[in-house]
């Protein structure tokens, strides 16, 4: 019989906080709210490439990418937590940039067994000179290692990939894209595309989100060399690539529902209606306390994912940082989505207007749930882990 | 990953095995009467020595006071061990400590507050379960606006006559102290004027009437004080700074002591693999529970907030972590808790499909009752201790800032 605590790591010690964790969060916190404000944000809806290229290469420069990349490969070799107290920084701030596509290209190079793909690529990648993505998802819906049908066949020491990607997180800014294919044995592979080339058309979607740009790519046999193929088992590396893209989206909520819950709240202090500020009013004042206590509860969910990501036990059980994960992207979802609604609401009729910053973040919370799986997609694969 | 944590020490994770030992060679057998479900439902003298008989047990053992120092009669103070016992107590599903009011809100605030006596005269009897504490707060004009509360202590040579009127008094039936807010200045501040006392129970003036709790159950009580008489040293702290120190023994009431929290925690993870345990077995619509989708996904829900618990509370352990919010995660402890356990009680009870309908004392009812039992009763915890209303309130206004409702 199935033992819940055998499936996810218990409350770790202490989360391995650090004082270099508190200041590298403070210094991130910091830059974000100098460079990424509302008004940059608002500005990339109108930018045709939806991010601001300066200020990518100086998130580059500061290592964001490369934050948990061995330093062998240009990285800086530093902790999950580390990780993900980047990320809800970014949340936060709504950080428009291709990092979430970048950052999931990086995880399947280094989960593949390749030295040389790692020594060619990587390094390219972190300092920029190539935005990387990743192509989880198929159309119709369909995402994840067991929706894959895109098809890879070898012809003459290549390989010719066909299919259809969609939603790949901006796949028209992309130099580097990683796309999933099933192989002529039925094997699922990750293949390396440089783009542009022949048979790769881009065409960019109209994401729910403008600062999370996407696009649906078209390959008609487009040839790969044969070393273009990530080494390894391709379904476990997928999963692992998907297994840290919910950890970072679920983190990436937690600030966004953090920033949605304090503009509300001092709205709330501020706004006068009967004589009083709004916020005195219980009917006003316990939804805003219940945003905060999901988005406590959401944080403690994905320092709980970061302890699973370090965790030595999921060297031989990597599904035990994956449930986390999953459990950390379910709540924050419902959390974030909880907030912005009562963000709208509580603002009243100015919540309703474009000007006000919570619809900012409703689009995210959209875009967010959309992507890598929604709550109940989640719930309903941790159901298999707990009943078959 | 079932008995050590990750970064636990050799020695305590040694100390972690003992426990577990010693738990599975002395828990005592299921009796064959109906134990309460947790402390605020013990009603007959039977209950309570088998309750009283355990946790002197895990004191003889050694296991009980590591959040005291060993001049008082603790184990001295180690947050380690004293999490880890909490923890294997409720992973093994052992019965829970009879003697908690005292345990958990009286002691701290005794060692917080205490003279040198005090201390050293009642720790040790809280500990060992010699002596029983109950709680006098509440009023019956005087529930969510605690501190308008008409008891009176008024002094007299050597001490205090006491009369007035508190209610909803878990375990006053088997109690030798009662920590007892009374007013002792009626001309002061509504505030100002109360004061905390260490209330011994045995004495004349003293009427303990029994309330009956709407699962039918007692274990609680009110109690109607007519003169009663107190010694001087029954004060605790000074006269007037009792509303400051009842709202220490409120904080730790509602689980602002780090350990109690993760204790409850692991409780509460616990509580997961016995709503899977039911849902294997209880069928419904020609199927068992757990192959149903609906079912699925609300036990996984529960199971998500249970893990969320449990690592908020873990979250004490790294004060800096918290520094944006120091006490929201203190404050919402009990909050959160509560309204957990019911939503899970509740879903526990609709997993029975056409066997819910049966009660305590049916041969047939699912798990002796207990689902539609700790339902009904889980109201207790969202109601005691701070209404979740009262709660929302204070977390809004002290947490958050938010303007004050008035």
């Amino acid at each position: 019989m199935t033992d819940v605590t055998q499936l996810i790591p218990q409350a770790p010690h202490g989360f391995g906080f650090t004082e270099d964790h508190d200041l590298a969060r403070k210094e991130a916190r910091r830059f974000l709210s100098e460079h990424s404000t509302r008004e940059h944000v608002r500005a990339q809806y109108e930018d045709p490439r939806g991010y601001d290229r300066d200020l990518y290469k100086q998130a580059l420069e500061l290592g964001w990418l490369g934050l948990s990349v061995p330093e062998q490969y240009g990285g800086a070799g530093l902790d999950a937590l580390h990780l993900l107290l980047l990320w809800e920084e970014l949340g936060r701030a709504l950080y428009p940039s291709p990092l979430f596509g970048s950052a999931l290209a990086v995880e399947a190079l280094l989960r593949g067994r390749h030295e040389a793909q790692r020594g060619q690529y990587l390094p390219e990648i972190l300092s920029g000179n190539a935005i990387a993505t990743f192509a989880y998802a198929e159309t119709g819906g369909n995402w994840g290692a067991d929706a894959v049908s895109c098809r890879a066949e070898p012809q003459e020491g290549k390989w010719v990939l066909s299919g259809t990607k969609a939603h790949v997180p901006f796949g028209a800014s992309a130099g580097l894209l990683l796309v999933p294919a099933v192989d002529h044995k039925g094997e699922l592979g990750i293949f390396i595309l440089e783009l542009p080339a022949a048979g790769i058309e881009v065409k960019p979607e109209t994401s729910v989100d403008p600062t999370r740009r996407s696009a649906r790519v078209e390959l008609d046999r487009v040839k790969v060399p044969h070393g273009a193929r990530i080494q390894g088992d391709g379904k476990a590396i997928f999963q692992r690539v998907c297994s840290l893209g919910y950890a970072l989206l679920a983190a990436e909520m937690v600030g966004a529902s953090e920033a949605v819950m304090l503009m509300t709240r001092d709205y709330a202090s501020d706004r006068q209606q009967f004589g009083r500020a709004i916020g005195s009013f219980q009917a006003v004042k316990h939804p805003i306390v219940n945003a905060m206590m999901q988005t406590e509860l959401a944080r403690s969910l994905v320092l709980g994912a970061a302890a699973a990501m370090s965790s030595t036990e999921t060297i031989d059980r990597p599904e035990v940082a994956e449930h986390a994960a999953r459990m950390a992207k379910a709540f924050a979802e419902e959390a974030l989505s909880f907030t912005v609604q009562r963000g709208v609401q509580l603002h009243g009729g100015f919540g309703f207007t474009w000007d006000c910053d919570v619809q900012l973040y409703f689009k995210r919370m959209l875009w967010s749930r959309a992507t890598l799986g929604d709550a109940t997609e989640h719930r309903q694969a941790l159901a298999r882990v707990l009943f078959g | 990953m079932s008995g050590h944590e990750e970064g636990e020490s050799k020695e305590l994770a040694e100390f972690r095995a003992e426990v577990k030992a010693w738990i599975a060679e002395n828990k005592p057998p299921k009796p064959d009467f109906k134990l309460p479900l947790s402390f605020l439902e013990v009603e007959s003298r039977q209950q309570f020595d088998y309750l009283r008989e355990w946790q002197r047990k895990v004191f003889d053992a050694g296991y009980l006071g590591y959040d005291v120092p060993e001049e008082y009669g603790g184990r001295g103070v180690d947050r380690d061990r004293f999490r880890v016992v909490g923890q294997e107590l409720a992973r093994a599903r052992a019965p829970f400590m009879v003697n908690l009011i005292a345990l958990q809100w009286a002691g701290p605030t005794i060692l917080a507050y205490g003279t040198e006596e005090q201390k050293k005269s009642l720790l040790r009897g809280i500990l060992s379960a010699e002596e029983i504490w109950c709680q006098g707060f509440s009023e019956p004009g005087s529930g969510s606006d605690l501190a308008s509360l008409q008891t009176r202590a008024v002094k007299v040579d050597g001490g205090y006559r006491v009369t007035g009127h508190k209610v909803w008094t878990t375990l006053a039936h088997f109690a030798k102290y009662m920590i007892l807010m009374a007013r002792t200045d009626p001309a002061a501040s509504k505030y100002a004027g109360i004061s905390y006392f260490l209330f011994p129970m045995e004495t004349e003036g003293v009427e303990i009437q029994p309330l009956v709790k709407l699962s039918g159950e007692g274990g609680f009580n009110q109690v109607v004080f007519d003169d009663a008489f107190m010694p001087e040293s029954a004060l605790l702290g000074e006269e007037g700074q009792g509303w400051n120190i009842a709202m220490t023994t409120l904080m730790f009431e509602r689980g602002a002591n780090e350990g109690v929290g993760r204790e409850r925690a692991a409780g509460f993870v616990e509580r997961i693999n016995t709503l899977a345990e039911v849902a294997r077995r209880q069928r419904r619509g020609g199927r068992p529970v757990a192959e149903d989708p609906v079912f699925r996904d609300r036990i996984v829900r529960a199971w998500i907030e249970a893990q969320a618990m449990a690592l908020a509370a873990a979250r004490s352990e790294a004060p800096q972590l918290n520094a944006d919010r120091p006490m929201a995660l203190p404050l919402m402890n009990k909050l959160v808790m509560s309204e957990w356990a019911q939503r899970v009680a509740e879903l526990g009870c609709e997993m029975l499909g056409a066997e819910g309908a049966l009660w305590v004392g049916d041969e047939n009812a699912p798990d002796d009752g207990d689902w539609p039992r700790a339902f009904m009763n889980s109201f207790g915890m969202t109601i005691g201790g701070g209404t979740s209303e009262i709660l929302r309130n204070i977390i809004g206004e002290r947490v958050l800032g938010l303007p004050k409702s008035k």
